[in-house]
């Protein structure tokens, strides 16, 4: 007999996920509930709602940076100035998510708790340095999202562990952040191969900070440090674009399936890194900021 | 001429708008009734396998469950519409995944999937065949070892997993080929591709006494009727078909099916029981899908470009049954010299039975594909002896006097003045492109169907109309048009005409939305009913104002004398007070003169009636890094002879090209053994708004009147036919590399740019 | 075991018993009886079942029922003002934008998701405002342009608000 909740508050609904077991946190359901009607997997049998819970869609801008709560929607993130500004990569993605129906009930914590390889908001989180709170009762404690992340569907967060708020610090002046998705239409897409860049260069046109992800590359979304680390102290010609690419190639586990063979996601994954890296140069040249138009400049035909 | 202003060629609203946009028009899903039981299929789940046993005990002693049947409840009837292959559930064999095993009706949707997941089936797997090839090779398993025994339409010729095999020949190929100072063989593919109108499939059944009636998706109520009546052995007369709204088709609501099941249900509970597809049925089961094709293709060429000769070979995968794929193999069979004069032709095509979802008439069945496969290997001879791709087509493309592949003598054609008004308004050859930019282009004809077809009109005593018909809405409007066609008749607006339609007890008999057919064949018959309703008017005027009737006409809803327009009598006085009623059933004009000699097997498209020609230019971006492929803008040009509504003409054409860039560069199941990879709208992908393009669109005349209403020729389905070969046209152009397979998916494009051994070219050479 | 659901559907108050699992298109379609929103998929894929939950586009068919309690739910159904038709409707008709209209009701709604926000939207803003409903019938070149011509006029505004 399935049962549902949906508490007032962050305790309660840490409180539901250690005494009954079983339940599972729903958001906006773009993931899980979609997933059951798909016959992926059905619905688990006790559902803990969170959209009663104010303090978990609250964002707080701060010094250090920002910290978007777990209910933080994509249409917030792709709509913020200050998001597409300071980390662009992370609006880049949201933007790009489903449909606006998708991207105005889909959360960041749904997202990153669902763990698709295939995830937007991974690589960009990865790039910026983002860490997560897992709250449960009695405590908080924080991750990486690369701690977080452990395979298909799957995270290091114990059952009874909620996702509370993602927090990205605020990023070095001068840096600048892409992220580039290859797909079939310009619309309702799930990634063939995604990465993000970070960068920052010194006033010689020098990478003095670098930071590489890619998505839908391997079981989880990953940083490349092989890649990063080949960045830094050169300027980013075509020579530097092509050995991290080289270097994305062979960090990559990229599977074969309806979407694309393993073949072609591996000679993707050389040609996003270079679009990412190059979009997130030129962003840190001008300052940092997402291009005006609301809709992602990585689409279909336009990914050059 | 029957009023100062026509109102064909004008703006007009359809009648069935405003309870679309409101929310208030049902469908079949939306329909309720009082005691409703719900129905879910039992599948097969398997290529191909031997039923071993059926077990229905545990399913049928589930809470709410009132039926579980299969063919052992069912009349062991083999049905068809070419050849009686198939029964309505599986009978000893299953031969593919979604195969109908059993069906269960129960009190909730739930509770009927719980006790179909409930049956038992235990299964011998038996080899699965899963191509063309595998299918042909003699050592293929049989896949209808009974073949020899099923009946068939007159003239189906078949052989061992061939379903309908037949030929197209002219003069005299080898000496066509002796003439020829180049040639060129080249093979193109093709996925299976589905018709995915948004509305899934739903069927509403309830008896009452001997008679069922059918609430369903079909585009073809009046041989869904008879396939039930044939499937139950019962009557046609205690069998109503009724189509609420239908939420499109495209050929994937042809023929007939889920209709027969439900009402078995229906008949087992005494109850309405109420069938309705998820989207991965739709996929899975629909059974009705575009076929997979290979297109083999030889020609001879002089070096000034004219052709010789053409050898073509089609293999159409029809699946596991034969349905009405019959309809796409002679089409295909038609476009393979295109429209091009052709001296000497042998074409042979073959459907194809394998273990995979059965194909049907998916929107210009054979068509797509053949014109895709023809204009690439068009642009590819162009290439071969020099000449730009409309230099080439120009030299070859048919004109009025012509005789056609089964020696039809055109009385006039467009195609010419199609591909130049074109390239004008897409203005080739592309002066101002951006870079990785190209056009391609197209050429191609199509016909109209000439079948017979019947209507209703009566007058209603306030001076409005109705008009009853068997013609069947798919959404495209052509049943909604009908209504210009009376207001043309009787000086009235169309806006003044409520339309009964989809109900096999109220129309006369029509073959439904099938081969872009209703204006071109109901549309005759209305306007015969007006006709015969206008004589009675006239009449009665006539003594009402003392003149004759030949000095009356009918304008703005009055009856009034010539010349003196004070002197009217408005249509209500009239319709008040007298029975004014007609009934027409237009004569088919015939098929065009031709000559079969030499040809074998059901040529049931010998000639094409009243052809129309099209031209398509697509304009192109390629990515070449990534191989992803947009489509910034397409032209398209068609000549339907006179187009009646302009605005659902065009719509037609929009929709059309959407949907065909969709089959050019997204569009193709995949499969992995006997199962399909992607039936659900994420793997499947449809064209978004966001990557639709620019559709410009142009119509061209006929001078020739070729019996369709007012001129009119079939406008349907000819725009999904063009705009796959102008957009592959355009990659080539825009890559120098070929894609031969479709979709020409990103990753298609970059391997035959990246890897071009992997999809290797087959060049061309002096013969 | 059943939840109850209070919700404000059209400006009306409905109520229903309804399990966990019930989404909101059933819930509509089956206890509230607005026939407008369709069921067209499985997954999220077409939006013949879009509905406003707060002004936002929802996927009616992936959305919880029981998540909508006390909010406020807006159908095809509560879109036209009671005297004629809303503007998006309007141009829809007169464009040519309706083929089989299956579509229709979830094209509506995300248009009017657009232009109560951002009426002074351009092409590519209905386009990607679009991007969740599949029409298979028109090319979406003609509902584009139904679209902009509504938010050209001044009286769109949302009827469903007191």
């Amino acid at each position: 007999m399935s049962r549902y909740f949906a508490p007032g508050n962050a305790a309660e609904a840490a409180e539901l996920l250690r005494t009954t077991p079983g339940a599972r946190v729903v958001a906006g359901g773009t993931d899980l509930v979609v997933a059951a009607r798909g016959g992926k997997h059905p619905l688990p049998e006790v559902l803990v709602a969170l959209h009663r819970v104010p303090e978990l869609a609250r964002v707080r801008e701060t010094e250090a940076g920002i910290i978007l709560g777990a209910l933080t929607t994509h249409t917030w993130v792709e709509r913020s100035g200050l998001v597409r500004s300071r980390w662009s990569a992370l609006a880049d993605a949201a933007a790009m998510i489903g449909s606006p129906a998708t991207r105005s009930t889909g959360t960041i914590g749904g997202n990153l708790m669902n763990a698709s390889p295939a995830m937007d908001l991974g690589s960009p989180l990865l790039v910026l340095d983002a860490t997560v709170e897992l709250r449960r009762t009695g405590g908080t404690r924080a991750l990486t999202v690369a701690e977080l992340l452990a395979g298909p569907g799957r995270t290091t967060a114990a059952p009874d562990e909620l996702l509370s708020s993602v927090r990205i610090p605020a990023p070095v002046p001068g840096t600048g952040s892409a992220y580039i998705r290859l797909e079939h239409r310009r619309a309702m897409e799930i990634a063939i191969v995604g990465a993000a860049a970070a960068l920052r260069f010194d006033s010689r046109g020098e990478i003095v900070a670098a930071r590489l992800a890619l998505t839908a590359a391997a079981p989880v979304c990953l940083r490349v440090p092989a890649a990063e680390a080949g960045l830094l102290g050169r300027r980013l010609d075509a020579e530097a674009l092509a050995a991290a690419g080289r270097a994305a190639v062979a960090a990559v586990r990229p599977i074969s399936d309806v979407r694309a063979s393993a073949d072609y996601r591996r000679a993707m994954t050389a040609v996003v890194v270079a679009r990412a890296l190059t979009l997130a140069a030129r962003r840190a040249a001008a300052g940092s900021s997402v291009p005006g138009p609301d809709h992602p400049p990585t689409a279909t035909g336009s990914v050059q | 001429m029957t009023g100062t202003t026509s109102v064909l060629g004008q703006r007009f609203v359809r009648r069935d708008g405003p309870e679309k946009v409101t929310g208030e028009a049902r469908y079949t899903a939306d329909l309720a009734f009082t005691g409703l039981l719900h129905a879910k299929f039992v599948y097969a789940g398997r290529a191909h396998a031997r039923i071993v046993a059926i077990d229905t005990t545990e399913a049928a002693r589930m809470p709410g469950v009132h039926a579980v049947l299969t063919q052992a409840d069912a009349p062991l009837v083999r049905y068809g519409m070419f050849v009686k292959d198939r029964t309505l559930f599986a009978h000893e064999v299953v031969r593919f995944e979604a195969e109908i095993v059993a069906a269960v009706a129960a009190d909730t949707p739930e509770r009927a999937a719980a006790a179909a997941a409930a049956v038992r089936v235990e299964y011998e797997d038996l080899p699965a065949v899963l191509d063309v090839d595998a299918a042909l090779s003699p050592a293929a398993p049989v896949l209808h070892p009974d073949w020899l025994d099923y009946r068939t339409q007159d003239g189906v010729l078949r052989a061992p997993n061939d379903c309908g095999h037949m030929t197209s020949v002219k003069g005299d190929v080898d000496a066509g080929f002796a003439e020829a100072e180049l040639q060129l063989t080249e093979t193109y593919c093709s996925d299976m591709a589905h018709a995915v109108p948004i509305e899934p499939h739903a069927v509403v059944a309830q008896w009452q006494g001997e008679k069922v009636t059918i609430w369903t998706t079909s585009q073809v109520p009046f041989p869904a009727r008879a396939g039930v009546a044939e499937t139950l052995q019962i009557p046609q007369s205690n069998v109503r078909i009724v189509v609420p709204h239908l939420g499109g088709g495209f050929g994937g609501k042809c023929d007939f099916h889920f209709e027969a099941h439900v009402a078995l249900l229906a008949r087992a509970t005494r109850r309405p029981v109420r069938l309705v597809f998820s989207r991965r049925e739709e996929f899975l089961a629909t059974d009705k899908v575009r076929h997979a094709a290979r297109i083999e293709l030889t020609t001879g060429v002089k070096r000034d470009g004219t052709i010789t000769a053409r050898r073509a070979r089609l293999l159409l995968d029809s699946g596991a049954y034969c349905g009405d794929a019959l309809f796409a193999t002679e089409i295909g069979l038609m476009m393979v010299a295109g429209p091009y004069r052709v001296p000497n032709l042998y074409a042979e095509v073959h459907t194809v039975y394998t273990n995979r979802t059965p194909a049907g008439s998916v929107r210009a069945p054979g068509g797509p594909q053949t014109c895709w496969a023809v204009e690439q290997h068009t642009d590819e001879l162009a290439r071969l002896v020099g000449l730009d791709p409309l230099e080439f087509r120009r030299r070859n493309l048919v004109r009025a006097g012509d005789t056609g592949q089964t020696g039809q003598r055109f009385v006039s054609s467009s195609a010419q003045r199609c591909l130049d008004r074109a390239a004008e308004l897409a203005g080739w050859p592309g002066t101002d492109l951006a870079e990785g930019e190209a056009l391609g282009v197209a050429v191609g004809w199509w016909f109209s169907l000439s079948v017979p077809s019947g209507a209703y009109l009566k007058l209603n005593p306030d001076g409005t109309g109705t008009i009853i018909t068997g013609a069947q809405e798919n959404g495209s409007g052509s049943v909604m048009g009908l209504a210009l066609l009376a207001a043309e008749e009787l000086g009235m607006r169309p806006e003044a005409f409520s339309i009964l339609y989809q109900d096999t007890d109220a129309g006369p008999f029509d073959i439904g939305s099938a081969g872009s057919q209703t204006t071109f064949n109901n549309g005759r018959a209305v306007m015969e009913a007006a006709r015969e309703v206008r004589e009675k008017l006239l009449a009665l005027a006539a003594e009402r104002l003392e003149i004759h009737q030949r000095d009356l006409e009918l304008v703005d809803g009055s009856v009034r004398v010539k010349g003196a327009p004070t002197r009217s009598i408005p249509l209500a006085e009239i319709a008040a007070g007298a029975q004014l009623i007609g009934s027409g059933s237009g004569t088919p004009p015939p098929l065009p003169e031709h000559d079969l000699t030499g040809c074998g097997g059901r040529l049931g498209y010998s000639a094409f009636a009243a052809p129309s020609f099209f031209c398509h230019i697509a304009r192109v971006r390629v990515d070449r890094e990534t191989g992803v492929v947009s489509v910034p803008e397409v032209v398209a040009v068609h000549e339907f002879g006179r187009v009646l509504n302009p605005l659902g003409a065009q719509g037609q054409v929009e929709g059309g090209v959407i949907q065909s860039v969709g089959m050019a560069l997204l569009e193709g199941s995949q499969y992995d053994g006997g199962h399909q990879l992607n039936p659900g709208l994420l793997g499947y992908k449809l064209v978004t708004a966001p990557d639709a393009p620019t559709v410009t669109v142009d119509f061209l005349d006929d001078a020739v009147d070729q019996g369709g209403p007012h001129g009119a020729k079939a406008v349907g389905e000819p725009p999904v036919v063009g705009t796959p070969a102008a957009i592959g046209n355009a990659i080539a152009a825009a890559t120098g590399t070929r894609v031969r397979a479709l979709p020409m998916n990103a990753e298609r494009v970059w391997t035959a740019l990246h890897r071009p051994s992997a999809g290797a070219v087959t060049a061309g050479g002096e013969a | 075991m059943r939840y109850p659901l209070n919700v404000t559907v059209n400006g009306l108050r409905a109520s229903a018993d309804v399990e966990p699992h019930r989404s909101l298109l059933s819930v509509l379609r089956e206890e509230i009886g607005l026939t407008g929103p369709k069921e067209g998929c499985d997954d999220s894929e077409c939006g013949a079942c879009m509905v406003l939950l707060d002004g936002e586009p929802v996927n009616a068919c992936s959305y919880l029922a029981l998540q909508t309690d006390g909010r406020a739910v807006t159908t095809v159904e509560g879109v036209a003002p009671a005297d004629g038709l809303h503007p998006i409707q309007r141009e829809l008709l007169a464009a040519g934008g309706v083929q089989c209209g299956f579509c229709t009701p979830g094209i509506v709604m995300s248009a009017k998701a657009l232009l109560d926000r951002n009426p002074d939207c351009d092409e590519d803003d209905v386009r990607h405002a679009l991007a969740g409903n599949l029409c298979r019938c028109t090319g979406y070149q003609k509902i584009i342009a139904a679209v902009l011509r509504a938010a050209r006029q001044p009286e769109h505004g949302p009827a469903d608000r007191p």
